[in-house]
């Protein structure tokens, strides 16, 4: 400001160059996000698909592919009710127990009473089942678990079971198991944004409670928590939106088709079901447009119940 | 981006699972070959969704074998795609690269490409294909007649050809069929299992010895869909045929009284398991490319029971699948198109050698012919049993009929939902009603009812 008075009026604005150099990211933004999710809207509204080599329309349907997704299909359900509460549920079972596990290894780790030692050592540990592909960590399991994989080998070897336990056949295993994926894979990434959150709260906030003679238990929910709300609320939202594509794990798992009963069939491989061999990039729109509403809606909740007095 | 990446790492790692890799050793391509033009396309490519075809071209036609994906003719490079047929991945990919061929540079134009009976019709009867007549394929005096009616459009205009015939047989382990029926003579053991009664009978003997009929369910599978009274798809609804019904109900039934080991995909690790020489089933389904090309664990030279097998033609005449070459409309190098298609149906040097060495079935009715008269040859796998005396006699009865561009995921998905009910998970009426709902997902130009 100093400078701007003393330089008079033959003052230079620099305002121009903050926006010179936010273009890069809107330009990409307008090419890669915005004018795709334009597109998917707009084919929402046609009738648009492959038949072998063929390509049938794009022709306007208006509302239609909406009223089919939302037609009941064979097996006396709305498929996409069905699978949005699949979503949900294998998000929660994989959720909980990370949130927990997470927010525990994050009190360890910081705390300076515990002072644990080799601490980059157990966060590199944790953190590593994150850098395995998801799809390469389903094959794994798929093989792990199969009838005649290890598993069930070691479990009739030592009397365990008299005969082959179908996991990747049964909704209990078969959900367990995504679940315990996503754990595995997401809790040591968790572990590490919390740990950051906490770390960035005053020291000296502790040791006053500390002399105060406050308890473990009073520390964390009158201290801790409150003020790691926002990267709580930031993990738990990426983690919720995260979850609602969940995709990879029970696509490889149950190789697409969502086994048992499509009891693990997520919203994200019933649009990918859309896009196989028919491309059906109309029905498929439809089913993204919903996702987007869902996702936005369930952000917005989570966001407003969890911290009332944001706006 | 990273799920991209993370599908295509796991379709590579499906098909390093599924194709195993016979290392094929560079042999002397035959000496009657003509050179390419050197007019035409530096770079043939091939599509694949296995390597099957592919060491046969590296053994029988190409120069030189370059690396796994990459061989030499002439001065022409002939290169390979390949992505795994499961899910319809293959159709999928090959698909977008045909919508594109008019606009890919020369050197990146699909010239070959390899489709299987369950989805042929689409190519063959889309523009996307090209008359291979033109290009020099005329004589087709040798091959299977049903090979050539498939390879061609509504019209009766060929677009490709087959390098094999795939009559398709019962492959029983001998030790298991002498204990069961005190036999292994393949006339015997036909007379056993000559209808599907006497299959149930057979079945049932065997469970009380303490073996399986089959290794799964799904095994038996392509015989009933194979022997069907009318096709997939309608007047564009969805059909299920009597026969598919049948494969239901006897599934059912070997569940209910364990005559099957399992009731999981016929290419999965169970499955597969059974070929081990510890495995207990007694009958595998399957053509000339199934017992050579995807029953590696019974060829194990640990674990494997090589020798132990032999065929016979089973309760129903049946082929199952066949690979055929098709001539991509657009091809930069059509002589040299032509020139393969030539070499696999009428070179009889390597339509012999197909048989000899690759224990093939091939499409060379004189050169099977001539096999299956001789005396001294046979199949080591097979106990020595000359399989291409069988195979001619059961080639006799292939008939390519109510096949449709549909078939594959009809097919998969079929087996993989009603697997549910086999396995306890749900009732008929719902598996029923999740394939129905499957194809509809997929299908949108199909009505399902």
């Amino acid at each position: 400001m100093a400078k701007r008075k003393s330089s008079g009026n033959r003052s230079i604005s620099y305002a121009k160059w903050g926006y010179i150099f936010i273009i890069p990211f809107f330009v990409v933004y307008a090419i890669f996000t915005l004018y795709p999710q334009i597109l998917t809207i707009y084919n929402s509204f046609f009738e648009y698909y492959r038949d072998g080599l063929t390509i049938v329309g794009p022709r306007f349907v208006g509302l239609d592919n909406y009223k089919t997704l939302f037609a009941t299909n064979h097996a006396g359900y709305v498929p996409i009710f069905k699978f949005l509460g699949n979503t949900i549920w294998l998000w929660v079972l994989g959720a909980l127990p990370q949130f927990v596990v997470a927010m525990m290894l994050a009190l360890f780790f910081t705390s300076t009473r515990l002072n644990i030692k080799g601490q980059q050592f157990f966060k590199t540990v944790i953190y590593m089942p994150n850098l395995i592909m998801a799809s390469a960590f389903a094959m794994l399991f798929f093989s792990l678990f199969s009838q005649v994989g290890p598993i069930n080998q070691f479990l009739i070897s030592s009397g365990i079971a008299s005969k082959p336990i179908n996991f990747l056949g049964m909704q209990v295993s078969v959900q367990t198991l995504i679940a315990l994926m996503n754990f595995l894979m997401w809790f040591g990434n968790t572990t590490i944004l919390l740990m950051a959150g906490i770390q960035g709260i005053d020291e000296a906030l502790f040791e006053s409670a500390r002399l105060d003679g406050s308890t473990s238990t009073q520390v964390f929910f009158n201290i801790t928590m409150p003020l790691l709300m926002p990267i709580f609320i930031y993990v738990f939202i990426t983690s919720m939106i995260g979850g609602i594509q969940m995709f990879d794990v029970p696509q490889v798992l149950t190789n697409g088709y969502g086994i048992p009963d499509n009891t693990s069939t997520t919203l994200i491989m019933y649009l990918n079901n859309f896009l196989g061999i028919s491309k059906n990039y109309g029905m498929a729109g439809a089913v993204s447009v919903l996702l987007f509403i869902i996702t936005a809606l369930l952000s917005s909740i989570v966001f407003k119940s969890i911290n009332p007095n944001r706006k | 981006m990273k799920k991209l990446l993370s599908i295509l790492l796991a379709m590579l790692m499906v098909f390093s699972l599924v194709g195993c890799s016979n290392s094929s050793e560079p042999a002397p391509a035959p000496a009657d070959e003509t050179p390419a033009e050197t007019e035409e396309g530096k770079v043939l490519n091939i599509w694949t969704w296995n390597v099957e075809f592919w060491d046969f071209l590296g053994k029988y036609y190409a120069d030189e074998i370059v690396d796994e994906y990459t061989y030499k003719k002439g001065d022409v490079t002939i290169k390979r795609t390949t992505y795994p047929s499961d899910g319809g991945a293959y159709q999928d990919a090959l698909d977008a690269a045909l919508l594109n061929q008019a606009n890919a540079p020369a050197d990146e134009k699909v010239d070959l490409f390899l489709a299987e009976a369950d989805y042929i019709l689409k190519y063959t009867n889309s523009d996307a294909t090209m008359d291979v007549k033109s290009i020099g394929v005329t004589d087709f005096s040798n091959t299977y007649k049903y090979t050539v009616e498939a390879a061609s459009d509504a019209n009766g205009v060929v677009k490709g050809v087959s390098f094999q015939c795939c009559p398709a047989a019962v492959i029983y382990r001998r030790s298991i069929a002498k204990d069961v029926l005190g036999t292994d003579d393949p006339a015997e053991v036909q007379a056993a299992l000559d209808s599907w009664d006497k299959f149930n009978d057979v079945a049932a003997q065997a469970k009380a010895k303490g073996y399986y009929m089959i290794p799964t369910t799904n095994a038996t599978y392509r015989v009933f869909s194979n022997n069907t009274t009318s096709p997939w798809v309608v007047d564009g609804k969805l059909n299920i045929d009597a026969a598919i019904e049948g494969w239901m109900d006897q599934s059912a039934d070997y569940v209910a009284n364990g005559y099957t080991a399992y009731t999981s995909n016929i290419w999965g690790e169970e499955a597969t398991s059974e070929m081990f020489a510890t495995g207990k089933s007694m009958c595998f389904f399957g053509p000339a490319w199934y017992f050579n090309f995807s029953m590696g664990n019974a060829q194990d030279p640990d674990k494997g029971c090589f020798g132990d097998w032999a065929i016979c033609q089973g309760p129903q005449a049946w082929f199952w699948g066949g690979t055929w070459i098709l001539a991509a409309t657009g091809t930069d190098n059509p002589t040299m198109v032509a020139d393969i298609m030539n070499t696999f149906i009428n070179n009889e040097e390597v339509c012999s050698k197909l048989v000899s060495e690759d224990a093939q079935f091939s499409n060379n009715q004189a050169v099977n012919a001539k096999f299956a008269a001789d005396e001294s040859y046979g199949n080591a796998f097979l106990g020595g049993q000359n399989d291409t005396a069988v195979f001619v006699e059961l080639a006799k009865n292939i008939k390519f009929q109510n096949i449709t561009s549909y078939d594959q995921l009809c097919n998969e998905g079929l087996q993989t939902y009603f697997q549910e009910f086999l396995d306890g998970n749900v009732d008929k009426e719902t598996a029923i009603a999740n394939f129905k709902d499957y194809i509809r997902t997929t299908y949108p130009s199909v009505t399902v009812e």
